[in-house]
């Protein structure tokens, strides 16, 4: 196979040696300019940038975001100056832009950020851009059944995250040929030597045992690196991986591979003669043809995506929130063909299996792999290329954390739902049940927190989520509940229900999902009493409707009960405290489960940890006591 | 090889009517519970036979003598058979297994440590090998012990990137004392384990990995004995294969069987099939474990010396942090730290130059390192700190969780916090730490503003049962406390007052300074403010606030290099709400910051002096409006 390799003439070769060391200069100046950044991280990536960027990829150098183009996710983000000086060669960006690198009135960030059109996801957190890639790929390949090929750059200090590891596992086991890793091992990390050194042997032996083609090349051979590239082109059924040997550094007297420069600027007193060292290397002053990508992706466009139908439950029907979620998704899979759904191998206990029954190509199985669904959710969720709903147990998502922190920094628009939520979970005890969802998913920039409690508004927040910009997060139950609301019931984002009111209430009560039924509960015991209690049910946890919490807490008394499933820190509690607070005469107290959980029925563990109707009823009567 | 000593006909026989009497209590206990995943403990029943009979060496009565070798049931819903063997060895009365689940028993769902038996709670799957290193670690290099560590993982979890950090952990440090016994059954949850039972794949990747990789019938108690007879010179993975509900008629290696009890009288029938097959039912004794774990004492450690700082100085806090980390390392030979290649960062580096056979290296795997922490501080063999970039714990959450589930003591450091590192941008900076450890139950959240104050975190951090976390800063700023300022957990400080403040300002780490810088400016302006440093902000000393809040007419403003959500503000404004006459303004980070020079950041978003300046007056205009 490697004999048909249309080696590139010594011309082109020697254009693209000239490439890098433009791109070395440019990283190096830049980084000198800024007074921090990465200038030995670009280095020895040089060859490997300029082989992709003026060699192998296809795109439209002055549309970076057109859905034909080969993609790029550089993962090891710390690099970004090179990035930033390939799109300067490219013609995108003006070469003195580069020397504004990390200023506050610039969009060159220290590491990339989807401000920055050619940058879909951020990167910047090591581990987590082959995940993303292999979602472009997942998309590429199966959903948009196009020619456009997905690279990905990274580290060799960030192959110790397991993140990567999960990726390679899923690009094989979706035989990936569209897409490309390649490993810039340039032996040094940032305070010591990566593990592995430059024993580039052990990353083939990893990448080949994890199902991949893998090819070792000498990194700063740009002859090597376009051979390499072109084989993985030609292979089918299995991703590439292409092991570069490099040096970090490279080029640059005095530095190359030595120890203590990460993350160092070049001296200003070196640099110059760093910079002619560079120059003179360099002898053609080449403007490339990039070639242009194949024009074969589908064009799509949604706006606006309505169910079909109306909700089809019955009030005081009883359906577990979970179920009404994979129902309502399998239902929005019928009015949206781009509507995809992802699962980490939980899909019959989050009902994802719903939708994969009705839609079985639009459903990725991730495996028990959650840092990797969420950045496959967010690749596959680039350039608007479809709507992805990913789920697992609630509390399993804190696996993923800093994959969801780093798509809120990507500006995603991903919907995730997590089911078991709470000690309502029951027997299976404080490992399955997730308490501190809410406080991770509200402190999300730009994240729109449902947690609804019926079956009809799950149906609504499924909806919402697949309309709404930013990170959605949907907070399911595993009990069943009675649906409370009718099929013409209407949602909005930030607008709270008043389900239970009457003009003799004491005191109000905002729960959600399990404790809003208890809440029912305890004001229909405590009716019987003859005490009344206003019932709020928030829908979204964030946005909060803080003016009709603060509008009914005034009409009861300026008290209100806070009831949740859920730890005390960053929960409902915490939310509408903090969304009061500047009101001097409401008064809130938080029912929430403190301490950790433990096995027991769902009922039993309610009351134990306080936040069942009989507590309920019990906070109110001790509000009237005071 | 040399040391495989082949048991005989009896004693193999034995191990298989002990793999299942497990089936049984396996069986029995989740019919009777209701739930629970019977069918993933019959694959693994002739391995736990094994390792409880015939390998492990332990004290059944004592099973967390810190001499036993350690057993880490990694696929935590196994734990039925998990509260088998410990019936079968003696520890656990019979009829108490049959209350599994139940509320008032110990016998949970999946594994905690309210069970002697269990060191480290799983459930979550994949993180058992990473608490696994760290004990095996701990044996190898600061116990020194005979003590061997087991380690059974379910196929399914093989999945999650947490067990390849383990691997290349444990094949970097050679744990030779390691164990991983991998149950390939082929099935997960919903459907197949992607790999089936390809267990030449898994070997392969053991082997890349760095692991002595040896497939197994995991069905044959005789090719276990063996495997796990031979010795290596590096991490021993037993690669076995095995059925699911296997030696359930019907069942075994059958989907949809996940998770699911056998109904009553399918129970009975299978019971007595599988009770059929035992010839001897004569219980088993297993080997007791040398005597060789040294005497430790990890209590009321205390700094060997006073803060060597003076007011006025200026000094960032993470530095501060390795400072007297290092220093505490004198102070006590069992404080161990562990970093993920940040160590020159957060100045972990600074206790490795000084107790370098002490520091565990863990590289860019915080997940991992999390884990590792987890298992060194296990027994409570060591006192642990652990430190990366405060935004990188985001990436342990889950670890941390179970952490907390398992009731350790670690103390986890996270350096640049918030906007004010600057120009390296959002992807770097620490905005939602202080939420995500807020929500961890019994955690004790240090947020120092000052270099004495952060040494004093550090020595109460290791003296605190729960996990701690240290939250410090990039910046250097001045040091305000004396050497001979004392400092508890809960207790904050007010570092600027007057006669009649017209507000309380609560800030941490650079906001504090912005405060204090504040407060100059408006005790000119004649608008004295109060300002409070909270030290901890959990657990929140409620009783200063409330009564400075009181004190200054019921204004407080929260300031901090955080999201709104979850922090300081948050915590604050929860603590108030129930008192009347008080409000708060919050000041925090609104949304995705960006690169630029920190005071630049701290401007943009309104967390700076004239921000503050301009909250304190607002907030003072308003309630005189409202007046």
């Amino acid at each position: 196979m490697a004999s048909n390799f249309p080696k590139p003439e010594e011309k082109s070769l020697q254009a693209l040696r000239d490439a890098a060391n433009r791109l070395r200069l440019h990283s190096i100046r830049a980084t000198c300019a800024s007074n921090s950044g990465h200038p030995t991280s670009c280095c020895s990536a040089a060859e490997i940038m300029s082989v992709l960027f003026f060699h192998t990829m296809r795109y439209k150098p002055q549309e970076p975001g057109h859905p034909s183009n080969d993609r790029f996710v550089l993962s090891k983000g710390h690099a970004a100056p090179v990035l930033y000086a390939a799109w300067a060669e490219a013609g995108y960006i003006k070469e003195p832009e580069l020397l504004k690198l990390r200023k506050i009135d610039c969009d060159l960030e220290g590491h990339p950020t989807p401000r920055l059109p050619f940058v879909d996801v951020a990167t910047g957190s090591l581990g987590q851009g082959l995940g993303a890639a292999c979602g472009m790929a997942y998309t590429g390949k199966y959903f948009d059944k196009a020619s456009y090929r997905v690279y990905c750059l990274m580290g060799d200090g960030e192959s110790s995250e397991g993140s990567v590891w999960e990726a390679l596992q899923f690009g094989f086991h979706y035989k990936l040929d569209n897409l490309v890793a390649i490993f810039d091992v340039n032996r040094l990390g940032q305070s010591e030597a990566a593990p592995l050194k430059h024993d580039t042997d052990m990353y083939r032996k990893r990448c080949e045992a994890f199902g991949w083609n893998t090819y070792v090349v000498d990194g700063h051979n740009v002859e090597e690196l376009c051979r390499a590239l072109w084989q993985a082109s030609q292979q089918k059924g299995k991703p590439t991986a292409i092991v570069a040997k490099t040096f970090k550094g490279r080029g640059i007297s005095g530095v190359e591979d030595a120890d203590n420069w990460h993350g160092k600027p070049i001296p200003k007193d070196k640099v110059e003669s760093v910079l002619n060292s560079i120059q003179s290397q360099i002898q053609t002053n080449k403007v490339f043809s990039i070639q242009p990508p194949a024009q074969d992706v589908p064009e799509i466009s949604y706006k606006d995506i309505k169910m079909p139908s109306p909700p089809a439950f019955k009030i005081g029907e009883k359906v577990a929130t979970r179920k009404a979620y994979g129902l309502a998704l399998a239902k929005l899979g019928n009015a949206n063909s781009h509507v995809v759904a992802l699962d980490g191998d939980t899909k019959n206990s989050t009902f994802s299996e719903l939708f994969k029954q009705a839609h079985p190509e639009r459903y990725i199985e991730c495996f028990i792999a959650e840092q990797n669904m969420v950045s496959v959710a967010l690749g596959c969720a680039a350039r608007n290329r479809t709507i992805a709903f990913a789920s697992t147990f609630a509390a399993f998502f804190t696996r993923a954390f800093d994959q969801i922190r780093m798509g809120a920094i990507s500006q995603t628009n991903i919907n995730l739902c997590g089911s078991h939520s709470g000690v309502s979970i029951g027997e299976d005890g404080p490992s399955q049940m997730a308490l501190e969802d809410i406080a991770m998913f509200r402190t999300i920039p730009g994240c729109t927190v449902f947690y609804p409690s019926d079956a009809v508004s799950t149906e609504h927040a499924v909806c919402l989520a697949a309309n709404t910009k930013g990170i959605c997060f949907i907070r399911t139950s595993r009990p069943e509940t009675p649906t409370l609301y009718s099929q013409e019931e209407k949602f909005e984002i930030g607008h709270a229900k008043v389900v239970r009111k009457n003009d003799a209430d004491k005191v109000t009560v905002i729960g959600a999902g399990v404790t809003l039924h208890e809440a029912l509960k305890a004001a229909d015991e405590l009716a019987k009493q003859g005490i009344h209690i206003r019932v709020i049910d928030p829908f979204t946890i964030k946005p909060l409707d803080a003016n009709t919490i603060i509008s009914n807490a005034r009409a009861t008394g300026g008290r209100i009960i806070t009831v949740e499933d859920h730890y005390k820190e960053g929960g409902i509690g915490d939310a509408v405290a903090s969304a009061v607070s500047g009101e001097p005469s409401i008064l809130v107290q938080s029912l929430a489960v403190s301490g950790v959980p433990r096995s027991g029925k769902p009922e039993e563990l309610l009351d134990l940890f306080g936040i069942s109707a009989k507590k309920i009823i019990a906070a109110v009567k001790s509000t009237f006591a005071n | 090889m040399e040391d495989y000593h082949k048991p005989d006909q009896q004693a193999l026989q034995a191990l298989k009517d002990a793999a299942n009497r497990l089936r049984i209590h396996s069986i029995k206990a989740t019919t009777a519970a209701g739930s629970g995943h019977p069918t993933s403990c019959c694959s693994a029943a002739e391995i736990m036979s094994v390792l409880f009979f015939h390998t492990m060496k332990y004290k059944p009565q004592d099973p967390r003598n810190p001499n036993n070798d350690r057993f880490i049931l990694s696929k935590g819903h196994a734990a039925p058979i998990l509260y088998a063997v410990w019936a079968e060895a003696g520890f656990i009365h019979e009829s108490e297994l049959l209350n599994l689940r139940k509320i008032d028993s110990i016998l949970e769902g999946h594994p905690v440590p309210k069970q002697a038996f269990t060191d480290v709670a799983t459930g979550s799957l994949g993180q058992g090998l990473g608490a696994a290193c760290g004990m095996a670690y701990n044996g190898k290099y600061f116990d020194r012990s005979s003590y061997r560590v087991y380690c059974v993982l379910g196929d399914g979890e093989l999945s999650e990137g947490s067990v390849w950090e383990a691997m290349a952990f444990a094949g970097f440090y050679k744990l030779d004392n390691l164990v991983a016994i991998l149950d390939i059954n082929r099935l997960g949850q919903s459907e197949p384990a992607p790999l089936q039972h390809h267990v030449e794949i898994y070997q392969k990747r053991c082997e890349a990995f760095g692991w002595h990789a040896i497939i197994v019938d995991g069905h044959s108690v005789e090719e276990l004995c063996k495997a796990f007879g031979q010795a290596r010179h590096q991490p021993t993975a037993i690669i076995a294969k095995t059925f699911k509900g296997k030696g359930i008629t019907g069942i075994e290696d059958k989907e949809n069987w996940h998770g699911k009890p056998l109904p009553k009288n399918m129970a009975e029938q299978v019971i007595q099939e599988i009770d059929n097959r035992i010839q001897n039912k004569k219980k088993l004794s297993p080997a007791l474990p040398q005597e060789d774990v040294p005497i430790v004492n990890i209590k009321n450690i205390k700094m060997p010396s006073p803060p060597n700082y003076k007011t006025g100085e200026k000094f960032a806090t993470r530095k501060a942090y390795g400072l007297a980390l290092a220093k505490l390392g004198h102070a006590c030979d069992r404080v161990v730290a562990l970093d993920g290649d940040t160590k020159n960062s957060t100045f972990a580096e600074l206790f490795k130059k000084e107790h370098p056979s002490r520091f565990i290296e863990c590289y860019i795997a915080e997940q991992n390192m999390v884990s590792v922490a987890v298992g060194c501080a296990t027994r409570d063999r060591n006192v642990v700190f652990a430190s990366t970039f405060a935004t990188f714990f985001t990436r342990a959450y889950d670890q941390i969780r179970m952490a907390a589930i398992s009731e350790s003591n670690i103390n986890l450091c996270g350096s640049h916090c918030g906007v004010s590192i600057g120009e390296d941008g959002p992807s770097q900076m620490g905005l939602e730490d202080l939420c995500m450890f807020r929500a961890i139950p019994n955690s004790t959240i240090f947020y120092p503003s000052d270099a004495v104050s952060t040494e004093k975190a550090v020595e109460l951090a290791a003296n605190t049962k729960g996990i701690c976390f240290i939250r410090t800063s990039r910046p250097e700023n001045t040091v305000i406390y004396s050497s001979n300022e004392d400092f508890h957990v809960g207790q904050a400080k007010v570092v600027f007052k007057g006669k009649d403040d017209h507000a309380t300002v609560i800030g941490a780490g650079v906001t504090l300074h912005e405060a204090l810088a504040a407060a100059e400016q408006l005790k000119k302006e004649k608008m004295p403010i109060r300002v409070i440093d909270l030290f901890t902000v959990k657990p929140l000393d409620k009783k200063t606030i409330l009564e400075n809040a009181r004190a200054t007419k019921g204004r407080i403003i929260t300031v901090e290099d955080h999201y709104y959500e979850g922090g300081i503000g948050e915590a604050v404004s929860a603590a108030v709400v129930g008192e009347p006459g008080i409000t708060v303004t919050r000041l925090a980070v609104s949304h995705v910051p960006r690169s630029g020079k920190p005071a630049e950041l701290l401007r943009m978003f309104g967390i700076d002096k004239e921000g503050i300046i301009q909250a304190v007056k607002m907030a003072v205009s308003k309630s005189r409006n409202a007046e």
